[in-house]
């Protein structure tokens, strides 16, 4: 059966306003030795593009993306902000962390939920990071030298988080599912 | 406990019910209006020219019968962070930095250069503030949707459902501050069963784990409140069609007039607050 758009739109925009809410609070944030700051910011794509698909994902990353332009727009905190006012390196990498994380999630769902969960956070995470880098890169801010530096430094940490914070959202999200708080009109067309 | 409340003094997303002019405008022409004012405070080079943006929505928010205490009210929650962001710019050396160093405190140089843009992003950061709260507060939530309808309509004719992206960009706007309660009771309620939010610590490990117990219940609640809006809107017959509004939002010939004004400001202001000569030399 369709899935209902109208969940679509709901939970792309509920989303959207978690990843904008930890970004202008900061809570999105945590200071990590490498000097940049480690960013939570990117699981709610992940989390949109598991639940409802890769668009959802896109559109939440697209928001995002946004959300950090016009951070460092506003107010830069580091001396790398600056770079992200182009929507090449703050937005269009951002746009593609939700479609990853469900072609991750896609090729092992079923059997393997919660592996695949886990899977789906750490490549969205990884996508987000190593792209973002490469466009860093690419225009200049960084050397190419310090790619693979900066995704072990920043990547790897925040792909673990990003994993622990799927599978613990996703799994408790269909597990509610699965008891019957899910008291949608629509709940009978989905299944 | 004052750091856990985030959105006491939030004025940002209120909207201000009155019959003034401002309120009377389209959504459209508000828009053109946010980002007449955005758009300098944005590009604007010293400090003083971002304060001149800001003073001018004072004045527009006193046109639209919205109190400017109300507005500056509203930058009371952003202070730590800008005391951060200040920090920051002092503690980081920043590459190129050539101005005077005033101030030298053992590894840590305090040079002009820093000074100044720690004054621009706190000017900057205050007129973007303010330039929002009127917005939202003359903009009401329905506005704001068909603003943004309006905005992206072109893109309809791509076979891009415009209408559903304004719904997207509507509900996160609604939800912001809804989330902003919810996480405030999450750090609460936490922080009562003695949880350590690590504010006291400097050990980045122990800062990750003190927030993922606040990330989960935060998404999960976000998802349960995103389920029941689902329900309320299928159950009024919502399947994802075009709206029809109940406002309608005519436009004169003086609003025509006023958008096009709008739209010559905002160019001719960014030209005229890039090149403003700033007082502290010719660095910056």
């Amino acid at each position: 059966m369709k899935k209902s758009v109208v969940r679509k739109i709901v939970v792309a925009g509920v989303l959207s306003a978690v990843a904008a809410f930890l970004g202008l609070t900061r809570l999105g944030y945590i200071p990590w030795f490498s000097g940049a700051s480690l960013t939570v910011m990117h699981v709610p794509a992940i989390v949109g593009a598991v639940l409802e698909g890769p668009i959802v994902g896109a559109v939440i990353g697209l928001v995002f993306g946004l959300t950090s332009l016009l951070q460092a727009a506003i107010a830069p905190t580091g001396p790398l902000d600056p770079a992200f006012v182009n929507p090449l390196i703050s937005v269009l990498p951002r746009l593609l962390v939700g479609p990853a994380a469900f072609l991750a999630y896609a090729a092992f769902r079923g059997k393997l939920e919660i592996p695949a969960l886990g899977l789906s956070g750490i490549v969205g995470s990884l996508v987000n990071t190593m792209l973002v880098v490469a466009a860093l890169a690419l225009f200049g801010f960084l050397t190419w030298d310090l790619f693979w530096p900066v995704v072990t430094a920043n990547g790897l940490p925040e792909a673990g988080a990003a994993a622990i914070v799927n599978v613990a959202v996703v799994a408790a999200w269909k597990g509610v599912a699965r008891r019957g708080g899910k008291a949608s009109i629509a709940a009978e067309e989905d299944r | 406990m004052k750091d856990l409340e985030f959105f006491r003094n939030a004025t940002l997303g209120q909207y201000v019910d009155s019959h003034s002019r401002v309120h009377a405008l389209a959504p459209l022409t508000k828009y053109l209006g946010l980002f007449a004012l955005a758009a300098p405070a944005l590009a604007s080079r010293p400090a003083y020219a971002a304060l001149a943006v800001m003073a001018l929505g004072l004045l527009v928010a006193l046109a639209a019968k919205v109190r400017p205490a109300f507005l500056l009210r509203g930058l009371k929650p952003a202070l730590p962070a800008l005391a951060l962001i200040m920090a920051l710019q002092v503690l980081l050396s920043w590459p190129g930095d050539e101005s005077a160093v005033l101030l030298r405190l053992g590894p840590i140089d305090v040079t002009l250069a820093e000074l100044a843009n720690s004054a621009r992003i706190a000017a900057r950061l205050a007129a973007l503030m303010v330039t929002l709260g009127l917005f939202t507060a003359t903009a009401s939530e329905s506005q704001i949707v068909h603003g943004i309808e309006d905005i992206l309509s072109p893109l309809s004719r791509l076979g891009i459902p415009a209408h559903r992206l304004a719904l997207v960009v509507g509900i996160a706007f609604r939800f912001i501050p809804i989330l902003a309660g919810e996480a405030e009771l999450i750090v609460k309620a936490q922080a009562s069963r003695g949880a350590d939010f690590g504010s006291g610590t400097r050990n980045p490990v122990r800062r990750v784990k003190a927030w993922l117990p606040v990330l989960v219940p935060l998404m999960l609640r976000a998802l349960e409140r995103s389920e029941s809006l689902v329900e309320a809107m299928e159950a009024r017959g919502y399947s994802g069609g075009l709206r029809s509004r109940l406002a309608s939002y005519p436009v004169g010939s003086g609003e025509k007039a006023l958008r096009a004004g709008l739209v010559l400001f905002a160019v001719v202001s960014v030209i005229l607050v890039s090149r403003a000569p700033s007082p502290f030399g010719t660095w910056l």
